[in-house]
């Protein structure tokens, strides 16, 4: 909050100056740490903060965390509904459900970070080298970005899984391909306000080349709305590699990966529930989480949406 | 205005053609010799057969005639024939469209049905409790998947209750699917009207509108709905490709005869000629609906309307 007010106050803003009470000692802490404060004053984000880290938590340390192997066949009773030997009950094959949630969220977590990963960097580089460029550069890119726009994710993952074929790994890229345009217009739309502000010009009077100009001076300043896009975006990129290994066209069995458990669990869902009540809750989890973190880092960035 | 329809046009009818473009160029960009790959499940082809299907597919030609004879074909509304059955494509995908249409529709009003009112009502009552649980529940509805809320209703109301047939393509069977489709993009929307309200509310005119001393009801739907809903309305065009997009995999979960159920079928089968087909119906459908949405825009905004 007092970021933007100092802001309009140096542009001369007409916005009235802020309640006493904004300004505080808060204001004197670096930006990062007043974002930080912004971000863990809004109630939504600290959970959500904090369930990305036990996701996380839970992601890495899985083989410890987990009683027994996602694999292993026979763990318990074949069907068993939830018991104290096994909190989330066992499949079909007398596999245990916990462990294999467990195992799931580091694949899920996996497919998060790697979809966003591959979108985020390419969009990035199309979205700045186009508005820095202008020219034809600029024309070309953003009228492949718009059409590729125009398709809809889901339409161009379905074509990317349709070409590479169905697995894990193609489905992380076809998701993260399906997104590049979004991150590449946000990047863009970005771009060219940085790119008319005065310390760009600055640098370039100063004579940095064109390598450094986009990563040295534009790329941090491009980076922060970035941020908010790209936590939406693994919330985003984990329902849709859910969904296409629901559909059979992502993770195969026997992977644990929860879209695909739950692909499996369905012909059982009137003698065995449990099996794909744990996954779609883990998976709904994952997805609340980066939701509610990403809304809230967007909150804090822009305080107009702040709640009174 | 006419200047701003016109470009709009032809960015839809660029878009049409760079679809066709990487849509016949889809097949050859798959890894490996897609004829093989699309007869590996048919045993016994010999390397004769493989020969003539490359022959009557055009593949032997060089690519640039292979899109010419594509389009050639198109002009005729030929997608060609599918790999399995031999079925024309054009004819699939209009017995199944209409499904998925009327999927995709219903679920629409569902949508809007549910999410606008809510949407405007936590925007009016920003920052109270009604707020805050409308949010949360919004929130928590676009983190439910499909096909996992599809799945439990199917599971409920279906197996369980035994209310409705389990599947089917009946007028009964629209209902669970559509509402699956629907509660999902419900929460979207209200999220939208109320961002986009809450816009509206903190804008002068609304505050001039009050002082006047005009009834809060006149403020309400004759200032700020009017204003609040051209962005809203935008949103929503997009909303229902989003929608088409959801349809396929809730088509998936409950057997619903429509596009999407038939494009997973037809990736598992390699069936390239369909994918193709489907992939080009959905961009045109896309297409046809965004420039649709612009004309609404333009219709309801006068400040376009007289630019």
């Amino acid at each position: 909050m007092q970021k933007s007010n100092m802001g309009a106050a140096l542009l001369g803003a007409r916005t009235p100056p802020a309640p006493s009470e904004d300004v505080d000692a808060r204001s004197l802490h670096s930006p990062l740490r007043r974002f930080v404060e912004a971000v863990f004053a809004n109630r939504g984000a600290a959970i959500g903060f904090v369930l990305v880290a036990f996701l996380v938590f839970v992601a890495i340390f899985a083989p410890v965390l987990a009683p027994y192997s996602p694999d292993e066949m026979g763990a318990g009773d074949m069907l068993g509904p939830p018991s104290l030997s096994h909190p989330f009950g066992t499949d079909e094959f007398g596999r245990d459900m916990f462990s294999r949630v467990i195992h799931g969220t580091r694949l899920t977590i996996q497919v998060g970070v790697i979809a966003v990963g591959i979108s985020l960097t390419l969009g990035m580089l199309i979205g700045m080298i186009s508005g820095y460029a202008g020219g034809w550069l600029e024309r070309i890119f953003m009228r492949g970005v718009d059409v590729l726009f125009s398709f809809t994710e889901t339409l161009i993952a379905l074509a990317a899984v349709a070409v590479l074929g169905p697995s894990l790994t193609n489905a992380m890229i076809a998701v993260g391909i399906a997104a590049i345009p979004f991150y590449a217009r946000v990047t863009y739309s970005v771009t060219l306000v940085e790119c008319n502000k005065p310390y760009i010009e600055a640098a370039y009077a100063s004579g940095a080349g064109h390598l450094r100009l986009l990563f040295r001076h534009l790329l941090p300043n491009v980076i922060p709305p970035l941020i908010v896009v790209a936590t939406l975006g693994v919330s985003t990129a984990v329902l849709a590699a859910a969904a296409l290994s629901f559909l059979g066209l992502g993770a195969q069995p026997p992977s644990p990966e929860w879209g695909a458990v739950l692909s499996a669990g369905r012909d059982y869902f009137n003698t065995a529930p449990w099996i794909m009540l744990y996954p779609g809750l883990a998976i709904m989890i994952t997805v609340l989480a980066f939701n509610l973190l990403g809304d809230g880092i967007r909150e804090a960035l822009d305080p107009r949406q702040r709640k009174e | 205005m006419t200047k701003y329809l016109v470009t709009r046009i032809f960015a839809a009818i660029v878009t049409v053609w760079v679809t066709t473009i990487a849509v016949s160029m889809l097949i050859h960009v798959v890894p490996g010799d897609p004829v093989q790959i699309m007869y590996a499940q048919s045993q016994g082809t010999t390397p004769e057969q493989l020969e003539n299907i490359r022959r009557s597919l055009g593949l032997d030609q060089p690519i640039v005639t292979q899109y010419f004879m594509y389009m050639k074909k198109l002009m005729h509304g030929d997608l060609g024939h599918t790999i399995r059955g031999e079925q024309p494509v054009m004819d699939l995908l209009l017995l199944h469209l209409p499904y998925t249409l009327l999927l995709a529709g219903t679920a629409l009003v569902i949508a809007i049905a549910i999410g606008m009112p809510l949407g405007f009502i936590a925007a009016y009552k920003r920052g109270s409790w009604l707020d805050t649980s409308l949010m949360t529940a919004a929130i928590l509805g676009v983190s439910m998947p499909s096909f996992w809320l599809g799945l439990i209703l199917l599971f409920t109301f279906a197996v369980r209750l035994e209310w409705l047939p389990v599947a089917g393509s009946g007028i009964q069977n629209l209902v669970l699917p559509a509402i699956t489709l629907g509660v999902a993009n419900a929460a979207i929307i209200a999220r939208l009207t109320r961002s986009s309200m809450i816009d509206i509310f903190d804008q002068d005119f609304i505050r001039t509108a009050r002082a006047k001393g005009l009834p809060r009801a006149t403020v309400l739907y004759r200032h700020a709905l009017r204003a609040g809903l051209v962005p809203i309305v935008t949103m929503i065009g997009m909303q229902f490709t989003y929608m088409m997009g959801g349809a396929i995999v809730v088509e998936n979960v409950f057997g619903w005869n429509g596009v999407g159920r038939m494009a997973i079928q037809a990736i598992f089968q390699r069936d390239y000629p369909l994918i193709q087909g489907f992939i080009l119906m959905f961009a045109i459908i896309v297409v046809i609906v965004s420039v649709l949405m612009d004309l609404l825009y333009v219709r309801l905004d006068p400040r376009i309307r007289y630019r």
